[in-house]
């Protein structure tokens, strides 16, 4: 009976930790939003989100209740920040928090406006994204569309203005942009410009006068941009809420002296919204082996020379489940400091990538490394760590034909050596005889 | 005294023979026993532990080879020293101090005496110094008398110099090393009298005895050749040493060959060229000597001036040849700064950075030899009174490694035996000279003698002086020997001990071992370790942790590196940690308590050596000094010593703590002064570990930035 009560006790155990860890895998995602207005203005945007598949929370960002923490895990998986204005998150939200849920893998997606305030810039500096000043907006007298109201600050982005990754971003339609412009740090080498300007644009303030240098200029301003973080936390900087409004999905674009066009906003948001949530381009390595040729197992030690096939499997996540992903492209690097091999990847039948190769002729600690860069996937790294040594004194060769000359010359001399003893202590007996 | 303590044994009416053979085995058991005891004080004051830091690799590599057997350890490819380029630990260690405790562990376990292999590391070295003692004896004996022999034995059975090398606890090669090399010089002595091929022939297994246990054999290959060529040189070269050097030279250096570290080295290194040439001389020498008894003075004459003309002129080809075609190998590191002690200080300042490298001082001569530094030339000066082919060696061998200990200070342990038997001679003389004076109340003197000696009227009087004087002297040598021992040679590194405190107690500082604890338990099991190379043996045996660098330096560029990281500012640091995957930087700091070999004041090593190689050119040791040329850590310091990792990671938070009263913080005890960086954050590390008195602080170095800034 109180084993059967134990089994009970662990079973229950066990399905609340497999309940509370499927929870895990499907955490809401939270919409902050300047009023609650702004849930009707870009519901299409929402619906999108849902039809993905997203379980969205709304909450307004000053609310006192707000918290992404709780007992010291993160409540969301993902946080739309569609709040520019402001000032201060409420609860126990900060832009330092926000920070901290992307070093801790959270993605997030973040609109601003030209009304800007500090707390979204800190965020954006954090980032290595800088926004210009409130007020400012990105302007462009030659790419604006035909509901402008004057100030050229409605403004077309034509396709070749995005960034070509089509795991980012797959649409090929124009964009209309209403809003503030970014500079991206030089330094950061993990920004993505997703969106830069056209070659005319410019930011300014469109009210006043243009007596300063303006802080971005041609295509250096960013639209939008992308950073993947090192532990691949996606997040999106747009300086346009318009951008993902109902009002901008359902107009057409007009250029001057061109046919007016459906924007390409809706589908725009969908491509952004599925990369930075990691719906697609998501990798994973999921196994590593290594082995002699010959062998199913690793050894503890290689030893220089050897034959060794190396394989990983790398997936990639697919329409929510994982696939083998069959690049010809991935290489595999053999280091010691420095590569010692760096070799391409076969894939195989069984939904591995595969190399065979012979070790180098260099003793030491060797680490069999795949990086694997590319746009719009996730960065993958693999470390394996094997030890090469040196032949054992039994793997030697046993005679080597060009010492043979020695082995004769040794051989001969102790053939020698023993004959000239018999002689030698022969003659010195006769001699005795003979003196006797 | 002795002969009074006899009598009362029951054998008092034994023969004088067997009366002497008696107190000769008791002297010797009571020095060997003394040997051993004086080497437990660390032992019995701390416990049966290794207690210097580079005995910790010996102490590893023993346990490998008793726990995998001797294929494995000859074999062992070492992935954890020397990250990530390993070290081939089989190929590259004198392998018999390991092989001796593996011996005498499985001989005791064979007996059912469950030891374990710590304690016979732990008590080797004291057991080879009573061997020794006993060596000694034998040697002395050979060279002078049994009595001189006696006296050696009980000198070097407590003399400093040796003692501070082979205290327990002490795992070090030169505690199997030197009686090894006694050992050798003894059966040497033996054969050379008899000529002797057996006796030769035990030389020559001794030799390899030698070898594999200890680098210094080189001292060995070059003394005993420099013996036969005096030999030849004064004329006394014989069948007898022909025979002794041809048999130890060929079957030794056949033998030593057999040692994987040792190689081809016999053959191709300029250190083992004199033992060739001596032999090739010898045959010379040999042949000359049969042709003369066989030829008329003119042919001989002709043939003479032939053979040695030829001679001369093939060997200065051969060698030439051979020096330009790189066959034989160029004098290395060590063995330069041996003839020339500015050598290293100029050009390697891999060898220089090491204390034990450095000359001796005139003091420590002294300290470590006492009453035998001016016994030595009054045993040096008998010798050369009677001159014997033996008397030779022992003064060859008194006369070039008292250069060497001059040169080096780790070679005053070559220097201590010979010490022992030429003092040994020269008390054993004087007392025999001056005890006949003395007015016997023993009936059994002979009266011939007091007759002989009726030079002077007061020598009964002048004779108990003396015999008086070097009663004291040798009673002095005692003390001065237990006193040495006790207060410098047997406080373990590992623990430091220190008279501190308000009352004035005694105080323990364990930092090292509660760091390594710490590392072992605490990080992950393939983590690396960045440290300065002293540190690596321990952290590999302590903490089971892989290092980048060991003491075992042998490879310059690497150590260069983690010199060039120490000696960089944290981003260039960075770079280089990242690329040899750096996981914790380890440092050493004696500021809080005043321990004076920290890495502040090896940093001029590290910015040495790190900047003798090619990628470190960018550090110039010149910039670490003020505008005046002083290494200073204040406020005067030069700023790129105050911005580097090495003072940051020494003086993190150093700022904010009080040291001393009256004094300001940060005020820094080895270097008496106020640090002058003292607000700084690290941007790239974060302090993982600060041992309790500071001794030891590891860091932990940060991964790359998450988001890219």
């Amino acid at each position: 009976m109180a084993r059967l009560f134990i089994l009970l006790v662990i079973s229950l155990v066990l399905t609340c930790i497999s309940t509370s860890w499927t929870l895990s895998q499907t955490k809401p995602t939270l919409i902050l939003l300047e009023t609650l207005a702004q849930k009707e203005s870009h519901s299409q945007f929402f619906k999108i989100l849902v039809d993905e598949g997203f379980q969205l929370v709304y909450k307004v960002a000053d609310d006192s209740t707000l918290t992404l923490v709780k007992y010291g895990e993160f409540l969301y998986d993902n946080v739309v920040l569609f709040a520019p204005n402001v000032e201060e998150f409420g609860g126990n939200v900060s832009p330092v928090g926000i920070v901290e849920f992307i070093d801790a893998g959270g993605n997030l997606i973040v609109a601003a406006s030209s009304s800007i305030t500090d707390a979204i810039r800190e965020l954006g500096s954090d980032c290595g994204v800088e926004f210009d000043e409130d007020g400012t907006s990105v302007i462009d007298h030659l790419h604006y569309d035909a509901s402008d109201s004057g100030k050229h600050t409605t403004i077309v982005v034509e396709p070749e203005q995005l960034i070509a990754a089509p795991l980012i971003v797959a649409t090929r339609s124009p964009i209309l942009y209403n809003g503030v412009a970014m500079t991206a740090d030089s330094s950061n080498s993990l920004l993505l410009p997703v969106v830069k300007g056209s070659p005319t644009s410019y930011s300014y303030n469109p009210t006043s006068k243009i007596e300063e240098y303006p802080m971005a200029l041609g295509t250096e301003t960013l639209l939008v941009a992308a950073l993947q973080a090192r532990n691949n936390a996606r997040v999106t900087f747009s300086g346009s809420l318009d951008m993902f409004s109902d009002a901008f999905f359902e107009t057409s674009v007009s250029r001057s002296g061109l046919e007016p066009v459906p924007s390409g906003n809706r589908q725009f948001s969908r491509d952004i919204a599925r990369w930075t949530f990691k719906e697609v381009g998501l990798l994973r390595v999921s196994a590593v082996s290594h082995n002699r040729i010959g062998e199913t197992s690793p050894p503890t030690a290689y030893t220089i020379g050897e034959e060794v096939r190396f394989s990983i499997t790398i997936e990639e996540f697919i329409s929510g489940s994982w696939t083998p992903f069959l690049a010809s492209d991935v290489q595999m690097e053999f280091v010691r400091i420095d590569p010692f091999v760096r070799a391409f990847l076969e894939p195989t039948a069984n939904g591995t990538l595969e190399v065979v190769f012979v070790l180098p002729d260099v003793y030491g600690v060797f680490q069999f490394r795949v990086d694997y860069n590319r746009l719009g996937y996730t960065r993958l790294q693999s470390r394996t760590q094997v030890s090469v040594r040196p032949l054992q004194h039994t793997q030697y060769e046993r005679f080597i034909p060009s010492a043979f000359p020695y082995y004769a010359s040794a051989a001969s001399m102790m053939l020698g050596l023993f004959l000239f003893a018999l002689v030698f202590l022969s003659h010195q007996d006769s001699a005795k005889s003979k003196k006797d | 005294m002795a002969a009074s303590f006899l009598s009362y044994l029951p054998a008092s009416q034994m023969s004088h023979e067997k009366k002497s053979t008696l107190l000769t085995l008791m002297i010797l058991t009571i020095a060997a026993i003394l040997s051993f005891l004086i080497r437990l004080f660390s032992v019995l004051r701390f416990e049966s532990v290794i207690h210097e830091f580079d005995p910790y690799f010996n102490y590893r590599t023993t346990r490998f080879l008793v726990d995998n057997g001797y294929y494995d350890f000859h074999n062992w490819f070492d992935d954890r020293a020397w990250y990530p380029l390993g070290r081939i630990i089989g190929g590259t260690i004198y392998p018999g101090l390991m092989i001796t405790s593996t011996i005498l562990y499985n001989l005791l376990h064979s007996l059912n005496i469950t030891i374990d292999i710590r304690n016979v590391c732990v008590f080797l070295a004291p057991l080879f110094s009573s061997l020794t003692s006993i060596v000694t004896y034998h040697l002395t004996k050979e060279l002078w008398s049994t009595g001189a022999g006696l006296v050696a034995a009980s000198l070097i059975a407590i003399v400093p110099g040796y003692i501070s090398r082979s205290v327990a606890g002490s795992y070090d090669n030169e505690g199997i090393a030197i009686f090894c090399m006694l050992l050798t010089y003894t059966l040497w002595i033996k054969a050379v009298k008899r000529g002797s091929v057996a006796w030769a022939t035990a030389c020559a297994v001794a030799y390899f005895y030698m070898v594999s246990s200890w680098g210094g054999y080189v001292f060995l290959i070059n003394l005993i050749p420099m013996h036969v060529f005096a030999l030849i040189v004064t004329g006394r070269f014989n069948v007898k040493v022909y025979v002794s050097y041809c048999t130890v030279y060929c079957l030794g250096t056949v033998m030593s060959m057999q040692i994987p570290f040792v190689g081809f080295q016999p053959i191709q290194s300029s250190e083992h060229m004199a033992a060739f040439g001596v032999f090739g001389l010898c045959q010379i020498v040999g042949f000359y000597q049969y042709a003369a008894s066989k030829l008329s003075k003119e042919e001989l004459n002709l043939l003479s001036r032939f053979v040695i003309s030829a001679t001369v002129v093939v060997s200065l080809v051969v060698a030439m040849a051979l020096q330009l075609s790189g066959k034989i190998a160029p004098w290395t590191g060590r063995f330069y700064s041996l003839l020339d002690p500015s050598y290293a200080k100029n050009n390697i300042p891999i060898i220089a950075s090491v204390s034990e490298h450095q000359p001796t001082a005139w003091s420590s001569f002294y300290f470590d030899l006492q009453l035998l530094v001016f016994m030595f030339p009054v045993g040096l000066y008998h010798c050369f009174a009677n001159l014997t082919t033996e008397n030779i060696f022992i003064i060859l061998y008194g006369v070039t490694s008292i250069y060497f200990a001059g040169v080096m200070v780790r070679l005053m342990l070559v220097l201590a035996p010979v010490m022992c038997i030429l003092a040994s001679i020269g008390l054993n003389k004087t007392m025999t000279s001056f005890m006949k004076n003395l007015e016997s109340t023993n009936k059994e003197t002979p009266q011939p003698k007091k007759r002989a000696d009726n030079s002077y009227s007061v020598k009964n009087e002048v004779a108990m002086a003396v015999v008086a004087m070097i009663t004291l002297f040798l009673t002095t040598y005692v003390f001065h020997c237990t006193w040495v021992t006790s207060e410098a040679y047997s406080s373990p590194s590992i623990v430091l001990a220190a008279r501190g405190g308000s009352d004035g107690s005694r105080m323990i500082f364990d930092d090292f071992r509660e760091a390594y604890y710490w590392m072992r338990q605490n990080t992950e099991e393939d983590a690396k370790i960045m440290s300065w190379w002293d540190y690596g043996y321990q952290i590999t045996a302590m903490a089971n942790r892989t290092i980048l660098v060991d003491n075992n330096t042998w490879n310059n560029t690497h150590i260069s590196r983690v010199g060039q990281a120490m000696s960089s500012t944290e981003d260039k640091a960075y770079e280089i940690m990242q690329e040899l995957d750096v996981d914790y930087v380890l440092v050493i700091f004696g500021g809080m308590v005043g321990y004076s070999s920290d890495d502040i004041n090896k940093f001029l090593w590290m910015v040495r050596i790190g900047g003798s190689t090619d990628r470190g050119t960018h550090i110039h040791e010149k910039d670490y000094y003020t505008p005046s040329g002083e290494f200073r850590v204040d406020r005067e310091g030069s700023p790129t010593l105050l911005n580097c990792l090495m003072y940051k990671l020494c003086y993190y938070k150093f700022g904010n703590v009080y040291t001393d009263a009256n004094k300001p913080m940060g005020y820094d005890r080895v270097r008496n002064v106020e640090i002058g960086n003292k607000d700084f954050e690290l941007d790239v590390l974060e302090e993982a570990y600060t041992t309790q008195h500071w001794l030891v602080r590891i860091y932990k170095v940060k991964p790359m930035s998450n988001r890219g800034i």
